[in-house]
């Protein structure tokens, strides 16, 4: 144990960075949100009585956070087939695989959400092909809906889910899935009691980053989800940007950033179970 | 794309032979709020080599909506991150009631005299004036006659419908409220009547995304002002004006100084330059479009104006009225549009 | 492996490929859309385009149309760099020494470490203006460093974390009994295994840099103009198509970057050979 410096000092860096850069704007933030007045002069707990008084804010949190989960689910659902196949590829394949999975990061959030207006609206692509077939007679309302939206999500948030995924699964020793299948486990047991649990740190990681920043996505939700789909960050940016009442703005941002670190706190709790399985 | 040959034109008639230089931070410097789009490439084009001409003043520009450039200047509060800026009226007013903008004295313009009486106030000069009506496109839908008509078919089912965020929006939305009975400071007939025919609307949108969702066919009506469908028409999109049968909306854009420039004075030569006569008329032709305050200039045929008296005509609001309202509105437009 | 192909493994093969290829359909047709978008005649972004033309590429590269697209490249492309390289050498040596305590402590710090992301851009943006302010510090290029290194620095620690969770404790302990030092065992033993979260992390945090909007806006000045921002009013008020050509060349890119990597990689490995 050599020159060992206590694991915990590495943090020290960082967290000294984030006192002076994060910290000290999000303590001001908080601050701000004790001021009845948008030209933060009263003190005062009025706009937090106004935030948590107002049932409509609390169906809006719901809703954000539904937002989330149904973009992790589908993201999940989607992208963990789409891993186990990179994995049994070989080094070229994969190289352009993961080309493929960072796609939806190339393209800037402004172009691709006017992509998935032509993906989804009313002329869109996917209209026009059913209707060619005949599958439908009119067009679907798919742009300025929740299922539209989730879909479109799925493609922006999949290389957060894949990306750490993929990293993670790509270290899973062969030999264990081999030595599963010489034991007679067929391919899907396989994949439910090896692959998946040893799995598991990576999925957890990604559907951290996709559950945060799909319920903070402010353009995508409100460019492609239209303003009738209502998400907190919407209210954020008509309450910062657009009637300027900080004090209101900074107690909605408060309530998305704790709602949220909720759900990711306790995700993270389960990830850090998994972990701990694995290695006993 | 824009008629990149006309616009070089109108740069190069000003003498605007080092077009675009390199920008020097030297002591002749300023830099502008100035809105992205149009505005932002007419400015860059017209305004930027004049006014290096003239006073040999470096302009440097920093392309954000007016909402955006208040809550810049409100967040660094003393130390503005722009010596001058150009706004909407709402913006206006909440500029001057927040003590953002530093006092304007119209006797330091030299071409103020150039402008009506009523371009010039305390706060700062009115440079051009945006109008605003009804868009829609001649493929898909015949021509509306009046704000009602938004609300009945067939336009109703082909509407994109935008909120309050914008000030084109606003005051769209007081004209359709005013239809059903309502005021200035009265909406509520409108929230009730778009929410009868909500099922049928076709979009309900962020202003932002509005253009992109008429031009891929989303929806085929929307409010809008003269300057964006002169753009989008000039681009190939089918899209044609209507001044409502009720008249259509203008309001004026003006331009201020922050609180605690640096540089006062220069700000004052920037703006005599954009009202000069020849910045104004260069401003007026397309593919920029934009409605000259100058009253020595010749207005182009395709304006949405014969002469600056016709504003007598078009409607006008008091946004002093309004801007104390517009919270409430948001939120209800919210709460009654939710799904 | 001699073992008949059972039901359910078939079915396991369809099923998964099916969704597999699914997943692949939907990453790639919005790029699909892009990418023809860029190549349009058409004045605007109007899909489908009725002709093919490289116009947008053309007017994109020419210095005198495109000259504020191109600053706004260039502090783009410097403020992601620096911002990224920061932020993968913090949060690497953060998520070391976090990964593996289980204290109270620890898992508080690794909340904070992940909030930036959880934070609408929006309030930080807005606060961060406020706070540097009110301390005498005006927006500039090193600001708007600082605030993307605060805001993206979470994929690294994430995605790193992830990747040491699932290390073998028993590596570190075994090259340290054996006398390897602190920093030798780090620098073979760890940094190895973990060196494609830590990759994954930094690459999101490039991106995630690059595609910023709301700290830029509030951060950044007239000066450092940022090439989202710049594309988002292009997008708003004129369809500009060279916004969809952007696109264009930064997949150009990525692809490039693939096709090296695939060169130095069969590279190294012919020398070794």
């Amino acid at each position: 144990m050599t020159l060992k410096p206590a694991e915990w000092q590495l943090a020290l860096p960082l967290g000294l960075a984030f006192a002076s850069l994060f910290l000290a704007p999000f303590l001001l933030l908080f601050g701000v949100s004790f001021f009845n007045d948008d030209q933060i002069t009263q003190p005062g707990f009025g706009q937090w009585i106004k935030f948590f008084g107002d049932p409509f804010h609390y169906k809006v949190i719901a809703d954000t956070l539904l937002l989330g989960v149904k973009t992790v689910a589908a993201t999940v659902i989607v992208g963990y087939p789409l891993a186990l196949v990179f994995i049994d590829l070989g080094p070229r394949l994969q190289r352009v695989l993961i080309f493929i999975i960072v796609m939806p990061l190339l393209l800037s959030v402004v172009v691709r959400t006017f992509a998935w207006i032509v993906v989804l609206g009313r002329e869109g692509v996917i209209n026009t092909l059913l209707l060619h077939l005949g599958v439908i007679s009119e067009p679907l309302r798919l742009l300025q809906t929740e299922l539209g939206l989730v879909i479109s999500m799925t493609q922006i948030e999949m290389p957060l889910m894949l990306l750490p995924l993929i990293s993670v699964m790509s270290r899973i020793e062969p030999n264990l899935r081999d030595a599963s299948a010489a034991l007679g486990a067929s391919r899907w047991r396989t994949l439910f009691t090896v692959i998946v649990p040893l799995s598991m740190p990576g999925l957890i990681a990604g559907c951290l980053l996709v559950f945060a920043s799909s319920t903070t996505a402010f353009i995508s939700q409100s460019i492609i989800g239209g303003v009738r789909l209502i998400y907190l960050p919407l209210l954020i940016w008509q309450q910062s940007l657009v009637v300027f009442n900080w004090p209101f703005a900074a107690v909605t941002s408060l309530a998305l950033l704790v709602s949220v670190l909720s759900v990711i706190a306790a995700l993270s709790y389960l990830g850090r179970r998994a972990g701990g399985a694995i290695h006993g | 794309m824009f008629n990149r040959r006309s616009l070089l034109t109108g740069a190069t008639a000003l003498g605007g032979a080092s077009l675009l230089p390199m920008m020097a931070w030297a002591k002749g410097g300023l830099a502008a709020g100035i809105y992205p789009g149009p505005w932002e490439d007419a400015y860059r084009a017209i305004v930027q080599p004049a006014l290096k001409k003239a006073y040999d003043i470096d302009l440097e520009f920093a392309s954000l909506f007016a909402v955006d450039e208040i809550a810049k200047l409100k967040a660094s509060r003393g130390a503005p991150p722009f010596d001058a800026l150009v706004l909407d009226p709402g913006p206006r007013i909440t500029a001057i009631e927040g003590g953002l903008l530093e006092k304007f004295d119209p006797k330091k313009l030299t071409n103020a005299s150039k402008l009506p009486p009523s371009f010039l106030d305390q706060w700062g000069v009115c440079v051009s004036a945006q109008v605003v009506g009804i868009a829609y496109n001649p493929k898909k839908v015949p021509a509306p006659k009046g704000w009602g008509d938004l609300l009945k078919d067939p336009w109703v089912s082909r509407l994109g419908l935008s909120g309050f965020q914008t000030t084109f929006g606003t005051v769209a939305l007081i004209e359709l409220a005013k239809v059903f009975g309502g005021s200035e400071t009265n909406v509520e007939p409108a929230m009730v009547e778009l929410k009868k025919v909500l099922p049928k609307v076709a979009a309900v949108g962020q202003p932002a995304a509005m253009p992109g969702l008429f031009q891929q066919g989303q929806c085929d009506v929307m409010f809008t002002n003269t300057q964006v469908v002169a753009i989008l028409k000039g681009k190939g999109v089918d899209i044609e004006f209507v001044k409502p049968e009720t008249g259509a909306i203008a309001f004026y854009n003006t331009f201020h100084i922050s609180k605690g420039s640096e540089q006062v004075e220069n700000a004052y030569k920037y703006f005599d330059t954009i009202i000069s006569k020849d910045v104004q008329t260069a401003l007026m032709q397309p593919p920029f479009s934009f409605v000259p305050a100058n009253k020595e200039v010749v207005l182009a045929p395709d304006l949405p104006l014969k002469s600056l008296e016709e504003f007598s005509g078009f409607v006008v609001h008091d946004w002093a009225k309004i801007n104390p309202l517009r919270a409430a509105w948001i939120e209800k437009f919210n709460k009654d549009m939710a799904k | 492996m001699g073992r008949r192909q059972s039901f359910a493994d078939i079915s396991y093969g369809f099923v998964i490929g099916a969704i597999a290829l699914l997943a692949v359909v939907i990453i790639v047709t919005p790029v699909i859309i892009v990418v023809i978008l860029s190549f349009t005649d058409h004045q605007s972004l109007k899909f489908p385009p009725t002709g093919f033309s490289l116009q947008w590429y053309q007017q994109l590269f020419d210095e005198s149309q495109s000259r504020q697209i191109h600053r706004a490249a260039g502090n783009t492309l410097e403020v992601a760099a620096l911002s990224t390289l920061f932020g993968v050498v913090l949060g690497t040596l953060a998520a070391l020494g976090l990964a593996r305590s289980r204290s109270v402590a620890a898992r508080v710090a690794d909340s904070f470490f992940l909030s930036p992301l959880v934070l609408p851009g929006i309030a930080f943006g807005l606060a961060a203006l406020m706070y540097f302010t009110l301390i005498g510090i005006r927006p500039s290029l090193g600001l708007v460093i600082a605030g993307h290194m605060i805001v993206t620095v979470p994929f690294v620690v994430r995605t790193t974390t992830a990747s040491l969770s699932q290390l073998d404790p028993a590596l570190n302990d075994s090259s340290q009994s054996l006398g390897a030092s602190w920093f030798y065992t780090l620098r073979r033993v760890t940094l190895p295994l973990i060196f494609p979260g830590i990759a994954a992390g930094a690459f999101l945090a490039f991106m995630a840099s690059v595609d910023n909007v709301p700290v830029s806006l509030f951060l950044s000045t007239a000066r450092t103009d940022m090439l989202p921002i710049r594309m988002w009013g292009m997008m708003e008020a004129t369809l500009d198509v060279r916004i969809a050509a952007i696109s264009g060349i930064l997949i150009t890119a990525a692809f490039l970057l693939m096709l090296l990597m695939e060169w130095t990689v069969g590279l190294t490995r012919r020398m070794r050979d």
